[in-house]
């Protein structure tokens, strides 16, 4: 029971964040507070060198989820897979550390 | 802040990966006590949490005047939910998902993780640390004094970290440095108020419904 409860208002907020963040998405370009601009530095390599150098850069890898363009997709995939790896990874760092303290 | 791969030279990947992973080390040895509780495993979740929002906010770009955007990157407030040195560790983990999506590059990880991890969270996590001990000296009520000093000290974070951001990119050639750190600090002295108003709203809002989650208050010195 104490571990249902632990998980679940944790649950319920990445749930609302989810779905506001789809919210967000679905209104947020016409109403303006969002915007498709290049970021600080993109802005500042766009403006030295156009956007077409910045698209031909090399990189010694094709990146595993650049096919997904959805927005959508690609907010609720990023959510999920965050939250996987960083409650294992903080997971095995207090098993270790307590492990450690043994 | 992301830098994509082709843009720094390989001595300054190089050097920036070397000191990304022995503070990510230090990080492990260093990082709060609360990791090493019997009940620590209760905070778990509630990374989780953090995860979604700091995935969730970072999605989210932000019209600047001048026809650019900007984002929340999060590292000073992860830093003064989680500690500093926990900070680069959960900078490096977002930034590696990031980079999946091709938001950065994989070369550039560590370039990334120092700008934003580093200086985003740990630099940003000691000017909140000095600005908390200033307000001190006020009668101010003490989520009020973490939430000014969260918002001063993520603001001048971001500036610091496109600073830098602005000198690497011009180390190895680039971009001319009389160009790359004026043009870099000048947009983000704009993006930075995003990151200031996201962060301080954020850390208020924590203070408000679960104020335990802050778990640094002792360290940030807060009266």
């Amino acid at each position: 029971m104490a571990e249902k409860n632990r998980y679940k208002w944790p649950s319920i907020t990445i749930f609302v964040i989810i779905a506001t963040l789809m919210l967000v998405i679905a209104v947020g370009f016409t109403l303006g507070f969002l915007s498709e601009n290049p970021d600080g530095l993109e802005r500042v390599l766009t403006d030295y060198f156009g956007e077409e150098w910045l698209e031909n850069l090399f990189s010694p890898w094709i990146p595993f989820l650049s096919w997904i363009t959805n927005d959508y997709v690609a907010g609720i995939i990023g959510i999920v897979l965050s939250i996987a790896v960083l409650m294992g990874t903080f997971y095995l760092i207090t098993r270790l550390k307590k492990r450690n303290l043994k | 802040m992301h830098i994509p791969d082709g843009i720094l030279d390989p001595i300054t990947t190089i050097i920036l990966w070397i000191v990304t992973i022995s503070f990510m080390i230090l990080g492990y040895f260093r990082m709060g006590k609360m990791f090493e509780k019997e009940d620590s495993e209760k905070i778990i979740p509630y990374i989780g949490v953090l995860a979604a929002v700091i995935f969730a906010f970072q999605f989210v770009n932000y019209p600047v005047p001048g026809g650019t955007s900007g984002h929340l990157v999060g590292g000073t407030l992860v830093a003064i939910i989680l500690g500093p040195w926990a900070s680069v560790i959960v900078l490096f983990l977002i930034l590696v998902i990031q980079s999946l999506f091709g938001d950065g590059g994989i070369t550039a990880l560590g370039a990334n993780v120092f700008n934003m991890g580093i200086i985003g969270g740990i630099v940003g996590f000691y000017l909140v640390m000095l600005f908390v001990r200033l307000l001190n000296n006020t009668s101010m009520k003490k989520e009020l004094k973490v939430t000014i000093a969260t918002a001063i000290g993520s603001y001048i974070a971001i500036v610091l970290a496109s600073l830098i951001c602005g000198i690497e990119i011009s180390v190895g050639g680039v971009i001319p440095i009389e160009i790359a750190v004026p043009a870099m600090v000048f947009w983000h002295l704009l993006i930075g108020l995003g990151e200031a108003i996201i962060s301080a709203l954020i850390i208020f809002y924590i203070y408000k419904t679960k104020p335990d989650f802050i778990t640094t208050e002792s360290m940030l010195g807060v009266k």
